[in-house]
């Protein structure tokens, strides 16, 4: 009929016409999902990048400071500031330390309204605890001191590589980095159950540093570690180190929230630290461990090797008594008649090889030789000191002192285990992005899981976007358990379950409800918006090398620089491997109409403000601004007594040593300028966190912050559209 | 009544006799896919390059922000092309794609690998291609599912349309798309959709 054939004609037509719409919807989907992926790519690395480079200065500032030690003379001032860091304890023996760390006579006040502890603990206690902290109670230094003696003396019993079995049906849980986010801690007990008989758990290191209540999830961690302890095992990982903690904020929070008590404190955490073990293995079958392993990794000798004598990895062993490394049996007396002679040699034995720079031991070094231009020695004493060593004998004496090649070799297995990451090329070299450690391939993997006749290396160390991830044909499995690492929403956390069969089961998690409401494009951008604002303040930290690489480019002197010369010279200058000119419209405001960038207008847009620094010179803020982690290091290892205060002498020594590792000049005047700058109570001493927080990069052009995304100039006709204010 | 034949617009060999019915509407769907009749196998060869140098470099980055191989190679898969070219701005349908690579098996996909000079033509190519689809087109689109024609259009189909007709897309990617779009009644104002999408 008629009519049919006109009804089917109209049916095709829209069903023609709907296919096709479903088409275009799709395909603007797939973009739209490509482009997401794109951003959320290069936003990660530049997190990461900068991350990486931040630990690599802090060895870099470590092995410097060595360096000074080796090389001035002990009377020097310079020397006199820092040497402390690398001198032995003052304390020796166990009783007088029992004696220093006493908490009996703190008094607790009847108002503390925090959780009081009685000893043992019980496991209500533990949850008590967990209660409080989820309250934002802080517990009493009476109390923290207690437990962490107690802790202490738990530790020392137990061996450097735990043994755990999933005997019968016990599924045992592994978490990952937590880096005191007390939130994270909170949400895999909420899902996961608290340890307990039936609930055994590892973790995996890096409990400390960055986020704000590392010391909450110690606590936590070794309340139920002393209720359970067959049950729970911590192991160590790079954080848990005191000279990384002086950078990465964890010394900081002890003495902000333990203002008497914090430097007791920490010294108790600094032992404790050396004394968490190295690594776990499951059923013989599984090994966990906080960064990874090296082509020479040998569970045999980390067995067997005196762990507590690491008080930072990246200080060599401290030496017992007369004797070589010794073979556990671990001698409790740190005491050392003879100490200083054998300090400075053991100092040097960090340094010094023997050999000359050849791969890893090299490595370890290298940069050290870099700062030998740097340093005048000056004083003819000194020279004449050193000449009368020679480095042949000096670095005889210092092979000695250390032992064998056997102590060298434990020293960097245990370097190698707390710092390496897998890479995907074969091979084992070593870790220059992070300064320590190595990158091992698939093949040192194969390798060693055949030797030691195990299926399974987890490990943790980096932040992964999913929490997890798998690689070396899935015989290594990375778990990052502080989700939002980066900013909110940046990645999820994640903990892994074996059973007997010991196929990991990963569970994911995202804390704080924030994250739950944004879309996933809303999320992308707040992260994007937070790395770029990162990445905008390390570019204009590099303001000075950066017009001198453009300068390079633009030899009429225009102003004006084109879109590759500007791409090379800014990786030239940052080397951060990112995607310069991906980036370029996000970082640079406008390009002029022939598409050439005017850098002299980019670095007027931003500007270093603080309240009173207008009329201090613009290159030392930018000197300033840029390193401003490491010489908030210093200043928190010439605060010797760990007060937040240094005196005004000792402010002025600092800007010294720190001129002189930067190879600048710093004048006297500059140095007081600063000091005016910073409005000083306390017969002015000097506030660090105050004289930190009053220089501080701010935008001129806000507008730079509500970018839209680089890829909206693809789409046509977009006038139309009014940008959107939650992206 | 549903009539037995009915002619397609461009007649196919080996096309299954369409009916209206859901078998019907995928024949249409891919028929539609492949609407350039006759055109030939990519040829690589035949294609000049006129992006500039700056350009190229722009898409080596993007290029090595997807490249996983070992050592680094500047090679990425061939199930990763797609992506990379959106991520670069293109606007290829799967089919488009499947075309540049030489319509490649699907266990190829993750296996073989297009190095950064390969991938440049196919680029190119893709570039070139006549009807992008563009923000009136993708509007009209939607229009299309709007039945009172007020301006909104129904979560649930369009959902189904997108889940069962076309390059079909699976739940979960649909529902990221329309996260938070839909209203209390499921309703979804199809401007912003548009906008959300461009704007991503």
């Amino acid at each position: 009929m008629g009519c049919g054939v006109t009804k089917s004609n109209q049916f095709q037509r829209h069903a023609v016409k709907a296919i096709r719409a479903a088409v275009l919807i799709q395909q603007w989907y797939r973009q739209y999902v490509a482009r997401m992926e794109m951003r959320r790519r290069y936003t990660w690395h530049i997190f990461q990048s900068i991350e990486y480079s931040g630990e690599q200065a802090q060895i870099k500032l470590y092995n410097f400071l060595g360096y000074l030690m080796d090389n001035f003379t002990p009377a020097s001032d310079e020397r006199n500031l820092i040497s402390h860091i690398f001198r032995e304890n003052e304390v020796c023996h166990d009783a007088e330390w029992e004696r220093y760390f006493c908490y009996k006579n703190i008094e607790v006040p009847e108002i503390y309204s925090g959780p009081r502890l009685r000893f043992p603990l019980t496991a209500e206690q533990a949850v008590c605890l967990l209660e409080a902290f989820r309250n934002k109670k802080q517990l009493h230094s009476r109390y923290v001191l207690q437990l962490l003696l107690e802790t202490w003396k738990l530790l020392r019993m137990l061996p450097n590589i735990s043994r755990i079995s999933t005997c019968h049906s016990k599924e045992i849980t592994v978490c990952g980095d937590l880096h005191g986010q007390l939130e994270d801690l909170l949400l895999i007990f909420y899902k996961n159950g608290t340890p307990s008989l039936e609930k055994p758990y590892v973790f995996n290191g890096d409990f400390v540093d960055r986020g704000k209540d590392s010391m909450e999830i110690l606590l936590i961690l070794f309340a139920f570690l002393l209720v359970y302890p067959t049950e729970v095992h911590l192991n160590r990982g790079n954080h848990e180190d005191h000279l990384i903690n002086l950078r990465y904020g964890f010394t900081k929070e002890v003495l902000s929230k333990y203002k008497m008590h914090g430097k007791r404190i920490l010294k108790l955490l600094q032992k404790i630290f050396s004394w968490l073990p190295l690594a776990a293995v499951i059923d013989q079958k599984v090994l966990v461990l906080h960064g990874g392993i090296s082509d020479s990794t040998d569970l045999g000798v980390l067995a067997k090797a005196d762990r507590r004598a690491y008080v930072s990895a990246l200080r060599p062993p401290k030496k017992k008594r007369r004797q070589r490394s010794s073979a556990g049996t671990s001698v409790d007396s740190d005491a050392d008649d003879d100490w200083a002679n054998r300090r400075l040699l053991r100092r040097r034995a960090s340094l010094v090889f023997p050999k000359p720079a050849v791969s890893r031991d090299g490595f370890l070094n290298r940069s050290l030789r870099d700062f030998s231009d740097r340093i005048e020695l000056g004083a003819e004493d000194e020279a004449e000191r050193l000449g009368s060593f020679g480095a042949e004998r000096e670095a005889r004496a210092s092979l000695d002192s250390l032992g064998s090649d056997g102590a060298k070799e434990e020293w960097k297995q245990i370097l190698d285990l707390l710092w390496s990451d897998p890479m995907s090329q074969d091979g084992c070299i070593p870790n220059e992005l992070r300064g320590g450690g190595c990158y091992w391939g698939p093949d040192v993997t194969r390798d060693f899981l055949s030797k030691h006749n195990m299926q399974l290396i987890v490990r943790s160390h980096e932040c992964k976007q999913d929490g997890y991830e798998f690689c070396h044909d899935r015989k290594v499995l990375t778990l990052f358990s502080a989700s939002n690492y980066y900013d909110v929403g940046s990645n999820r956390g994640a903990y892994v379950k074996l059973g007997p069969d010991l196929v990991p089961y990963v569970v994911q998690y995202q804390a704080s409800s924030m994250t739950r409401e944004l879309t996933a494009q809303q999320s992308v951008g707040q992260t994007e918006r937070s790395a770029l604002k990162v990445l905008r303040e390390q570019l204009f930290s590099h303001k000075s090398d950066l017009i001198w690489a453009f300068k390079a480019f633009d030899s009429h002197n225009t102003g004006l620089i084109s879109v590759t010369d500007w791409a090379t010279a800014v990786e030239g200058v940052m080397r951060l491997g990112l995607p310069w000119r991906m980036l370029r419209s996000q970082l640079v405001g406008g390009k002029s109409g022939d598409g050439l960038i005017d850098y002299r207008q980019w670095f007027d847009q931003l500007a270093i403000k603080g309240a009173n620094a207008d009329h201090i010179d613009q290159s030392l803020l930018e000197t300033l601004y840029r390193h401003r982690s490491t010489l908030e290091t210093i200043f928190r290892i010439v605060d010797t007594n760990n007060s937040g205060f240094i005196s005004p002498s000792d402010f002025r020594q600092t800007w010294k040593l720190l001129s002189v590792y930067l190879k600048m000049e710093i004048t006297d005047e500059a140095i007081s300028e600063l000091t005016v700058a910073i409005d000083s109570n306390r017969d002015g001493a000097i506030d660090i966190d105050e004289f930190m927080e009053a220089f501080r990069l701010t935008d001129k052009k806000s507008r730079l912050e509500r970018g839209r995304s680089m890829f909206m100039a693809t789409a046509p006709d977009l006038s139309a559209l009014d940008p959107d204010e939650h992206v | 009544m549903a009539p037995k034949k009915i002619e397609p617009k461009k007649p196919e060999p080996k096309k299954p006799e369409p009916k209206v019915s859901p078998a019907s509407k995928m024949a249409l769907s891919s028929e539609l896919l492949s609407e350039h009749p006759k055109e030939p196998d990519f040829d690589p060869k035949s294609i000049t390059l006129e992006f500039t140098a700056d350009q190229i470099e722009e898409f080596k980055e993007a290029f090595n922000l997807f490249d996983r191989t070992p050592k680094g190679e500047m090679k990425i898969s061939y199930a990763q092309c797609g992506d990379v070219m959106r991520a670069l701005g293109q606007n290829p349908t799967n089919a488009d794609v499947l075309k540049v690579l030489g319509k490649p098996r699907p266990e190829e996909m993750s296996s073989k690998m297009v190095d950064f000079e390969t991938f440049l033509p196919m680029l190119q190519h893709i570039s070139r291609a006549k009807d992008q689809g563009n923000y009136e087109d993708f509007v009209e689109g939607l229009r299309v599912f709007d039945k009172e024609g007020n301006g909104t259009i129904m979560g649930a189909e369009l959902r189904h349309v997108l889940a069962t007709l076309g390059e079909r897309m699976t739940e979960d990617e649909v529902d990221r798309l329309m996260a938070g779009q839909e209203d209390a009644n499921g309703c979804i104002n199809y401007a912003s959709f548009v906008k959300h999408i461009l704007s991503g």
